[in-house]
């Protein structure tokens, strides 16, 4: 049971050993809970702020369908990587992986680093699968897009990209044999086993609030919360914007038209109506190849990282578990001592041997609680420690694509700006141009 | 082809049309019109930051010099015809409630020096007196009552609707620069009276020309319907029906009535319908931009350092695209989509232009067809009574025919040949003539038995009376004739010229709309540009990821770094 946590980073390479960036084990605890690492967000130089050993820049590109026309079809992605992490064999390592064995790695990351928020998978995209499109060009283009994030995230996880699995990933030439051993031998055995797993189950489900509320991990839940529903905002409001630049686009092509119709009634003026009818026609083309190249985008990334967000809530949920598990544990704990207690201090009583086999009973159970209770806090401190840490990989995390996404955004804006602007400025002379006397 | 500029056969001489219905009332009106009190004033609409001259009407790429003149009838004459580009400006909008039990709105018209107050109702009167006192000429529209654009908008509330109550202004202000900017209409004094406001306009609807106005304006003359001087052989003239064919119709004006269905058609249609659902549009857009940028400025409250910054920066750029949207939209609805309608209205103006120029061609042909008839039936009086005359004179000679009808006996007045006029109608002949066939006499004979069928007057005199009768009737018809030539000759030309100046006028209308559309679309394009290139350079100073190719890694990333490339660019694979 002990030393789980120490497990847990069995499954990472160290470089040297005086490189790790966070405890291999558990800390003196000073609390429950209570450090002296800075909860904030913004990164800093504290003593658990995260340390990158070096880069994994990764890419997933060029979708294949393998074993076309047979009834077992399936898309191919070429995955790879530069890197200059010293786990690597290679700086360019690079390998030919599907779907499942994208699932496949999510999922046993998520299992063997618990306290590290795994970026998600994205849907299966029901509708594609089950009407059999999977292998059109638009879906693969969009699992490809996706999966690149995934790998991208991935990669910038100072803990997960030096996982071995990650590193396995890439490098294998029999993944298949790999993804066995890692399931047959685990990095770790399971987290929550015997006492912690009867009690919890049972004693949890009664209390669903954290007893000592940690101010940080509050503020950190309510900063996610508030970022999640500025997400979730941002994007209804900008799919709104988007069907309305869609309907526009329509519109400005019914004008072209329109425009053009005058132009055959007014013999005098046909030519540049033309003009005017084919700027109000560019025009319109510009609109929709905004929504498509920058705006469509936009929304898919933003609600990529939305999900992102989850990921990240649902750490902190499981941090909050362990410190419950902890709580509950040790209020049994004290239940159960004063239980013995008042059994030992009935000596006198003329039914001695039940009594001392009732307080031999109590004993052994409270040094197993005892034992489970340390392990418990330790587990829950190491968990919290871990997901302040946690909270700056995602700022970090975070930045870099608002970054990106915004980035993008506006530069898809001016271009349209842009052109636009030169399409107008150049009908101006054309139509300056008709001669009318009045 | 421009069907409206073709060559017009019945046209002689152009210069006629320009002087011919220029109106010289020199009234002296001084009494003074009723000033209303606690009138409140409309706020107007936002302005459009350059409150510069109004579009409308165009003046075109050049402007023709105005015709020179001299004689002026009033200031007002003088100030419109000062050889400036003058420009007449509603300038406020009042709320009041003088010489009425509820309030009106009550715009005040500044030309030159001159300021009148007139209510809506008093422009549909000006309008109307004008059609009906310049019956060939094209009257500019005013906004209808219910107008256009009220979509978003109760009708109960429609009256107090600023927006409404703006773009009244505008257009009414654009219908007086229309006159005012015509060759024609620009003199008539009337005019002048509604625009100096030193009468009331109750006053000159009561006082001439307008109090002069027949009730049937195709019974009067064309180039003047008031003229207490025209020939009486106006009210001779036929009333013609609108859907009445002609025998020898106008190509030039067939082809002008087919190409104003297609334009009226065109323009309520597809351009109308179609500027209307982009304005609405873009209103929409704008209030999701609002709603948007305030939602990114909450959004970046709960972020900290240089992405909140970014964030903010970005609502900042949609904030500016909600207020150039705003802008732009307004701009369309004055220069593009009001304009628009204008001409959508024009359309209905001129077919009833050439409906009335129809009329009068009907009138000519039905004037021409009875004149023929008249002409045909004196003919046939003629011929019977040389026929008769002939035959008394042999029967006066010889003895008389056992068959021979019955003959009147020579008069001495039908001894003469020559023609008298009796100057009698003859008597239709009623329902059962008796005709017995004279062998050899046939249709003569039995005209002149006809003729004298019913009559106990003596059939010669009978049928001098109806020959004399006849030749007046061909008198009149034929001045009736004259008249109606004239007139029709007159609305030709002085439509076709109209039609000219129309087609001239609306050429430079169109050509100020796409120009004005441009511009606006250019400039809203500019504002954007530059509120994302601000977005943009703060984004780009949100610290770059740690995870990147660089030779030592930064700790402090506070700094912008370009060597992300590889981690940020792979967002597509490539």
């Amino acid at each position: 049971m002990l030393g789980e946590d120490d497990d847990v980073f069995d499954s990472v390479t160290w470089e040297s050993p005086s490189a790790p960036t966070y405890d291999a084990g558990p800390s003196a605890p000073t609390g429950p809970g209570f450090r002296q690492s800075t909860a904030e967000s913004e990164p800093g130089h504290g003593p658990h702020d995260p340390k990158w050993e070096g880069y994994l820049i990764t890419s997933v590109k060029d979708p294949v369908k393998e074993l076309a026309d047979t009834k077992d079809a399936y898309v191919s992605y070429l995955v790879s990587a530069k890197t200059n992490l010293p786990i690597f064999s290679t700086p360019n390592p690079s390998a030919r992986r599907r779907f499942q064995d994208f699932v496949f790695l999510r999922n046993h990351l998520s299992k063997d680093f618990p306290a590290c928020v795994v970026p998600p998978l994205p849907d299966k995209h029901r509708l594609e699968y089950v009407t059999g499109d999977r292998f059109s060009p638009e879906f693969m283009e969009r699992r490809r897009a996706d999966l690149h994030r995934f790998l991208q995230r991935l990669s910038r996880h100072p803990t997960l990209q030096r996982s071995t699995l990650l590193r396995a990933f890439f490098e294998s030439t029999e993944w298949h044999v790999t993804m066995h051993q890692h399931v047959a031998h685990p990095p770790g055995p399971e987290h929550t086993t015997g006492v912690i797993d009867s009690i919890s189950d049972t004693l949890l489900n009664a209390f669903s609030r954290v007893r000592k509320p940690d101010e940080r991990f509050l503020a950190m839940r309510e900063g996610v919360d508030k970022f999640e529903e500025g997400i979730v905002l941002t994007e209804r409001l900008w799919s709104r914007i988007r069907n309305r630049t869609n309907d526009l686009t329509g519109d400005y092509h019914d004008m072209a038209v329109a425009v053009q119709g005058l132009g055959f009634l007014e013999s005098g003026i046909t030519d540049p109506l033309n003009h005017f009818s084919n700027t109000l026609l560019e025009f319109s083309a510009l609109l929709r190849h905004t929504t498509q190249t920058t705006t469509d985008p936009f929304l898919i990334h933003l609600h990529s990282l939305l999900q992102y967000s989850h990921a990240n809530r649902a750490v902190l949920k499981l941090r909050d578990q362990k410190q419950m598990d902890f709580e509950e544990l040790s209020d049994y704990l004290s239940g159960v001592t004063s239980e013995r207690d008042r059994v030992d201090a009935l000596r006198g009583a003329d039914d001695d041997r039940s009594r001392v086999e009732k307080m031999r009973k109590l004993d052994a159970k409270i040094k197993e609680l005892q034992d489970a209770v340390q392990t418990a806090h330790e587990t829950s401190d190491a968990f919290s420690d871990e997901t302040l840490r946690e909270q700056t990989v995602f700022q970090y995390a975070k930045e870099a694509e608002m970054k990106e996404m915004l980035g993008n955004l506006a530069d898809g804006q001016m271009e349209f700006y842009k052109a636009a602007m030169d399409e107008w400025d150049r009908i101006i002379p054309i139509i300056q141009r008709i001669r009318v006397d009045v | 082809m421009d069907p409206y500029e073709t060559e017009n056969p019945f046209e002689e001489d152009t210069d006629r049309v320009q002087s011919e219905a220029s109106s010289a009332y020199r009234v002296n009106l001084s009494a003074p019109s009723s000033p209303p009190s606690q009138s409140s004033r409309i706020p107007s609409s936002p302005s459009l930051g350059s409150a510069s001259r109004p579009a409308f009407p165009s003046s075109g790429s050049h402007r023709q010099p105005q015709a020179y003149k001299s004689d002026f009838c009033c200031t007002r004459d003088q100030w419109l015809h000062s050889g400036e580009e003058v420009e007449i400006v509603i300038t406020d909008a009042l709320k009041t409630s003088v010489n009425s039990s509820s309030t009106y709105i009550t715009y005040v018209i500044k030309s030159g020096t001159a300021e009148a107050q007139h209510r809506y109702s008093e422009f549909e009167s000006l309008r109307t007196s004008l059609a009906r006192l310049y019956p060939t000429l094209i009257i500019p529209p005013i906004p209808s009552k219910q107008t256009i654009g009220d979509y978003a908008v109760k009708q109960a509330k429609a009256k107090e609707d600023a927006a409404m109550i703006a773009r009244r202004k505008r257009m009414l202000q654009t219908f007086l620069n229309r006159i005012a900017r015509h060759p024609i209409l620009s003199n008539e004094h009337v005019f002048h009276r509604f625009l100096d406001g030193e009468v009331s306009w109750t006053e000159v609807l009561h006082s001439p020309p307008l109090s002069l106005l027949p009730t049937n304006i195709l019974k009067a003359p064309s180039h003047n319907p008031t003229d207490q001087n025209a020939s009486p052989g106006y009210t001779a003239l036929p009333n013609p029906s609108a859907t009445h064919a002609l025998r020898r119709p106008d190509q030039r004006f067939l082809d002008s009535e087919v190409f104003t269905n297609k334009f009226a058609a065109h323009l309520s249609g597809p351009m109308e319908k179609v500027t209307r659902r982009t304005m609405k549009r873009w209103s929409d857009s704008s209030h999701d931009h609002a709603e948007l940028g305030a939602a990114l400025n909450g959004f970046s409250l709960n972020e900290s350092g240089q992405l909140s910054s970014a964030i903010e920066k970005t609502g900042q750029a949609v904030d500016a695209t909600y207020m150039s949207t705003t802008l732009l939209l307004q701009e369309l609805e004055q220069n593009w989509a009001e304009p628009l309608h204008e001409y959508t209205q024009f359309a209905t103006i001129i077919k009833k232009l050439l409906v009335y120029r129809h009329q009068k061609h009907v009138q000519y042909e039905m004037t021409q067809e009875n004149l023929e008839a008249k002409r045909e039936q004196l003919e046939e009086l003629e011929k019977s009574e040389h026929a008769a005359r002939r035959l008394e004179e042999a029967l006066g000679r010889g003895r008389t025919s056992a068959d021979s009808p019955r003959t009147e006996d020579g008069t001495p007045s039908s001894g003469d040949n020559s023609r008298a006029d009796t100057g009698y109608l003859p008597p239709h002949p009623g329902p059962n003539p008796v005709r017995r066939r004279a062998p050899g006499m046939g249709f003569l004979s039995a005209l002149s038995y006809t003729l004298h069928g019913m009559m106990d007057v003596d059939p010669a005199t009978a049928r001098r009376n109806a020959i004399s009768k006849a030749r007046e009737q061909i008198s009149l018809l034929e001045d009736a004739l004259h008249l109606s030539a004239q007139d029709l000759k007159y609305s030709s030309s002085t439509i076709q010229a109209d039609l000219d100046r129309f087609q001239r006028q609306k050429v430079a209308d169109i050509r100020e709309m796409a120009i004005s559309m441009a511009k606006s679309h250019r400039d809203w394009c500019k504002k954007n540009l530059e509120a994302w290139e601000e977005a943009k350079r703060e984004v780009e100073k949100i610290p770059d990821h740690p995870n990147r190719m660089l030779e030592e890694i930064v700790e402090d990333s506070g700094g912008v770094a370009n060597g992300s490339r590889e981690s940020t660019s792979t967002i597509d694979g490539h």
